[in-house]
């Protein structure tokens, strides 16, 4: 699969990339398109913004508590980060798990949620069948559901299912969103042009080969855009794993996170060392596909 | 899985050859789908009436497709929200063996419950500091973001949207810390610009909010932007190079050819961030350290209070209705919003 | 078709997978399960017991506080529970009004009633239910007493010897007059500092503290026992509570706080900065002064608290009846919470034993320590736990406790007078509680 959507990236359109088109505007110059320095100080400061609490993570998670108790409080890194982050596996010696657990979990839920959410939206875009339309209208609705409001009942349902303290309790709940269908409706009914599925099938593939093998390679790109939002969303979830999980092997790196708070007390500089790697591997898969990311979020807009 | 056929070949070739820019614009839309730049606009899609949406194709693989989503979604999601609602009618006090049937007792109360209508008032008071400036700000970076003269677009662009990765739960720990009265960073840039007081971020029940606001928008001021920008790079060129014609002045290309053009996407932004705004929870929850919402309960809000009444007081009964009711007000916001943007559409017609 | 087939079979296999994900168990053969919030077992206690039983591997998970007890009561309806759940005590009263959830401590083979005298009667009596049941045993205890900076003291002109300064204030009349006469000696760059909304200096960090303080002192709060397990509701006529309430507006009133709340990231700076110079700090807390103000050691120093003894936090141990290894639940707690194990985490944690048989030992009684100033902390805590009654703590406890506090936040940030603050406090009870 991943080839594939190495080969898509080029068919897709890289906002970043300067295209012929924009070069011919930018001969011209009309007076409204003359970038100011203005502009780019804006821009500076919503990017240092952007970045400095991660900073600030790292600076705490790099001094001693006083260092930050200062006044005005020291901002630059210190040296206990080694010591911290050691004294974080300390205190939770299954840390690694947890980073583990959560890569597993946010995997499986990411590839569930693109697949189910892909083959429900082309449905909803594309096929004529009886009661499409107020299904449709049943998905946009459901979104509106407040999450936490069946919080309770669906641990007592996976309790009944004998899933607590498993991954499946993390799994299974998450393996398709309205959120997801509806994202997928859009983007197939925007990509996919009617004509080229009419070919297909005149040329005899069945429904599901049209799906694989036409629908598919052209959503792949939005399809890992909406995979990597569930990925991030399965990370940073946190309330249904602390209720589900109990032993420190399955925990989830937002709950082992929380392993780390004494009783009635923080110490912030363990606390930091802990949300700094809890955080990290966030990053460093940010830099690998923010690019694709920043698209996905574009294509997926509601435009005009 | 890696086989490709003529038949994707084909299609890849020509979807890049009804264009670069035409792919933009067909972007997904749950308003009006299938307009063409330049087109006259048409509200009402005519998707639906296409001669036959793929009538070669099976019909019934509709309901095998869905199917998984369907089953999976009524066991997991509406399954529980519909026991909740049951539960909301009865006095349930979740270790008690016997749950006596009150009617509509918690709702009732609810009605009276000054603590709710609290919640209420902070849940849009901060919805309203967390929306409509994070608007302003989204749009205006979309308008820098858009120049194609911008040197390090892709940067800038990527950059944006490092907020809405981490987790709420780490970063609230640091807003804390900034939003301190005493102490806090934001105080002291205060004392430095010369301001003569301390805003207590965290006491007070307006600056709570904006604290609260603060920390919503940090996370998704770049996102929105994005989606702005995507707009923007839809509007056609044409319109902007009459604008130019004309001699219109900065302010009012984007005042008169770029806003109207982003009617719909600003509704969008604003129902999304509507749904969202009534639910908020992990951003107060992580600022207070605890489900009261404040000392005072100054930045309780609905989904906040919901969780309090069934864990801290454990009345689930009375925290069902709770979420009964952000149910309906997220219905409503809805429909007027829905209502509005219909109403405008209409007036546009005219 | 034979794609379809194939991703349905992957699909299979991944779901067949994930059935059999479970937590990997060590080769041990026991595993005890222990739920808790924060460092109830502290980490010392793993390792020895590790030591002492290599065949027992604890298991520990740890949930805010709030969270964890909602997970122990969803665990309950599940009966999928730990085999050890601490209880807080803002909880137990709560829990009190279940005792049929958990172990019965007084049968056998707990038969903790032998053991019953080497703990403090009024801890002991926050794992009792309503019926009688024991249904857990006390850790620490959080007998609170006031830390004082005696270099503020001196420039304040207090005295600063702990005595001396323990006789200033007999009753919370003259701790509040006591923090009036050291707030009239703040410069006048301190005073004008609060007026004009910048950082507020101030006798005690945060005059709302008090509150807990008083009320823990009456021999009854909020409720009466009626061996019911609803329990009988005296909040509007118990004089203890208004008493309370009272008391805390009247030092409210007097401004002696500096308005920072505990545990914010101000109150750290605060404490390393000498904003204020008291704090009502429950034995754990010296652990974290410490920690977060390393410098200010030997500047603080320990007197009595007005009016007598005062206790905050602390938990219960306690064995779930649907727990699985009830009996290597019960040899470990009983080891972690005997006098021996209690007094070593003392010293190490500074959590103060709620075994009330070490109270004469020597090892506690002479424990002085240097961080605040030397003083015989052992002798000083002790002294207070003992002058505190049982009292008997009903279920909605915590809900009560939570409007009151409400209550006095308001009268603090002047949004309310004192009198309609308590007014609207009752009423919020009654809608809720009843």
């Amino acid at each position: 699969m991943s080839s594939n959507l190495t080969q898509d990236s080029d068919y897709e359109i890289d906002p970043g990339k300067k295209q012929p088109a924009a070069k011919i505007e930018r001969r011209r110059t009309p007076r409204w398109r003359k970038m100011s320095l203005a502009s780019y100080i804006t821009l500076a400061l919503v990017a240092l913004l952007s970045v400095f609490p991660f900073y600030w993570m790292f600076i705490v998670a790099s001094n001693g508590n006083e260092e930050v108790s200062k006044v005005p409080p020291t901002m630059v890194p210190g040296p206990r980060f080694p010591e911290v982050i050691s004294d974080v596996f300390t205190a939770n010696p299954f840390f690694g798990w947890s980073l583990f657990n959560t890569v597993f979990v946010g995997t499986v839920v990411a590839i569930a949620q693109v697949f189910f959410s892909s083959i429900a939206g082309f449905a909803f875009a594309k096929l004529n069948f009886r009661g499409r339309k107020l299904m449709v209208v049943f998905v946009i609705g459901t979104m509106m559901l407040p999450s936490q409001l069946g919080i309770i009942p669906l641990y007592m349902l996976v309790s009944e299912l004998g899933w607590i303290n498993t991954l499946t309790a993390l799994i299974v709940p998450a393996l398709v969103t309205a959120f997801g269908v509806f994202w997928m409706r859009q983007i197939i009914d925007a990509q996919i042009p009617n004509e080229l599925l009419e070919a297909a099938s005149i040329d005899g593939a069945g429904v599901f080969r049209v799906y694989w093998s036409i629908v598919f390679p052209i959503i792949a790109q939005s399809g890992f855009v909406l995979g990597l939002f569930s990925f991030l969303a399965t990370w940073n979830d946190f309330l249904w794993p602390l209720l589900v999980l109990n032993d420190p092997q399955v925990f989830t790196v937002q709950v082992a996170v929380n392993q780390l708070k004494s009783s009635y007390t923080l110490d912030y500089a363990l606390n930091m060392g802990g949300a700094f790697l809890a955080t990290f591997p966030l990053l460093i898969l940010f830099v690998v596909v923010g690019r694709r990311l920043v698209s996905g979020v574009m294509d997926g807009a509601v435009k005009g | 899985m890696n086989n490709k056929s003529p038949v994707s070949d084909a299609s890849q070739t020509s979807g890049n050859s009804t264009g670069r820019g035409g792919r933009r614009t067909a972007a997904p839309s749950p308003w009006r789908a299938d307009a063409q730049p330049g087109a006259p606009r048409k509200r009402k899609s005519s998707r639906r009436e296409e001669p036959g949406s793929i009538r070669a194709l099976n019909p019934g693989w509709g309901y095998v497709f869905t199917a998984p989503f369907f089953i999976m979604f009524l066991i997991f999601g509406l399954a529980p929200v519909v026991y909740s609602t049951y539960i909301a009618f009865f006095n349930w006090d979740p270790l008690e063996l016997e749950h006596p049937f009150v009617g509509l007792d918690n709702f009732a109360l609810l009605l009276d419950d000054g603590q709710f209508w609290m919640a209420v008032g902070n849940t849009f008071s901060i919805w309203f500091f967390s929306t409509i400036p994070a608007m302003i700000m989204s749009i205006g970076l979309a308008a820098i973001l858009r120049n194609p003269n911008l040197r390090g677009a892709t940067f800038w662009r990527t950059i944006l949207l490092v907020p809405n990765i981490t987790s709420v739960l780490a970063i609230a720990i640091i807003f804390g810390q900034l939003f301190g009265r005493d102490f806090g960073l934001i105080n002291l840039m205060l004392d430095i610009f010369g301001f003569d007081r301390h805003i207590d971020w965290i006491t007070e029940q307006v600056p709570s909010h904006i604290a609260i606001a603060t920390m919503i928008t940090w996370r998704w001021v770049g996102y929105n932007s994005l989606i702005f920008l995507a707009a923007m790079l839809a509007i056609p060129n044409e319109l902007y190079e009459s604008a130019s014609l004309d001699g219109a002045s900065k302010w009012q290309t984007f005042r008169f050819v770029t806003l109207p053009q982003l009617r719909n996407t600003i509704t969008f932004v604003l129902i999304v961030g509507t749904i969202g705004g009534l639910q908020v929870f992990a951003e107060p929850l992580t600022l207070g350290g605890n489900f009261n919402g404040g000392d005072s309960r100054q930045f309780s809000t609905l989904t906040l209070f919901l969780y309090e009444q069934a864990f801290v007081n454990n009345k689930w009964g009375y925290a069902a209705a709770v979420g009964i009711m952000i149910t309906l007000i997220v219905l409503v916001i809805s429909a007027i919003n829905f209502w509005l943007t219909r109403r405008i559409a209409s007036e546009d017609a005219k | 078709m034979r794609n379809l087939k194939r991703i349905g079979a992957l699909l299979l296999s991944v779901f067949v997978v994930l059935g059999v994900v479970q937590p990997a168990k060590a080769a041990t053969p026991v595993t005890i399960t222990i739920w808790s919030f924060g460092n109830v077992i502290e980490p010392w206690a793993i390792t020895e017991y590790k030591k002492l039983h290599p065949e027992v591997t604890l298991q520990i998970k740890k949930g805010e506080l709030d969270a964890h007890h909602q997970s122990l009561i969803t665990a309950f309806l599940a009966k999928k529970t730990p085999d050890i759940a601490a209880v807080e005590v803002s909880y137990s009263g709560y829990f009190r009004s279940y005792p049929s959830y958990f172990e019965d401590l007084r049968k056998a083979p707990y038969n903790v009633g032998t053991i019953e005298k080497n703990y403090l009667d009024w801890r002991w009596d926050q794992g009792v239910g309503y019926d009688g049941t024991v249904f857990g045993m006390p850790t620490d205890v959080g007998g609170m007493q006031v830390a004082y900076r005696v270099d503020l003291f001196k420039s304040h002109g207090l005295p600063t010897d702990r005595k001396a300064v323990s006789a200033l204030w007999p009753t919370w009349d003259k701790f509040i007059a006591t923090g009036q006469k050291y707030n009239s000696k703040l410069s006048a760059a301190e005073k004008t500092s609060c007026t004009k909304k910048k950082i507020c200096y101030g006798f005690i960090d945060n005059a709302g503290t008090i509150y807990n303080a008083v009320l823990n002192q009456a021999s009854a709060k909020y409720y009466e026992n009626n061996n019911t397990k609803d329990g009988k509701l005296v909040y509007s006529t118990n004089p203890a509570v208004k008493k309370a309430f009272d008391t805390t507006t009247k030092a409210l009133k007097a401004n002696i706080g500096t308005r920072i709340n505990s545990f914010t990231s101000d109150w750290n700076v605060g404490m390393n900065n000498g904003i204020f110079a008291t704090i009502l700090a429950p034995a754990w807390m010296m652990d974290y002064i410490k920690q977060q103000a390393p410098k200010t050691k030997g500047k603080w120093d320990i007197a009595d608290l007005p009016g007598g003894g005062g206790n905050l936090g602390g938990s219960q141990l306690t064995i779930p009846k649907s727990a699985k290894n009830k009996t290597a639940a019960w040899e470990f707690m009983s080891w972690y919470l005997a006098p021996a194990q209690q007094l070593t985490i003392f010293k190490k944690y500074g959590l103060f034993p709620s075994a009330s048989s070490l109270y004469n030992d020597p090892a506690l009684k002479n424990f002085k320590d240097p961080f605040f100033n030397n003083a015989p902390v052992g002798a000083i805590y002790t002294a207070g736990a003992l002058k505190l009654k049982p009292i008997f703590e009903g279920k909605k406890q915590r809900a009560i406790d939570n409007i009151f506090g409400q209550a006095l936040s308001r009268v603090a940030i002047g949004k309310q007078t004192p009198a309609a603050a308590w007014q609207q406090a009752l009423s919020e009870i009654k809608k809720s509680v009843g």
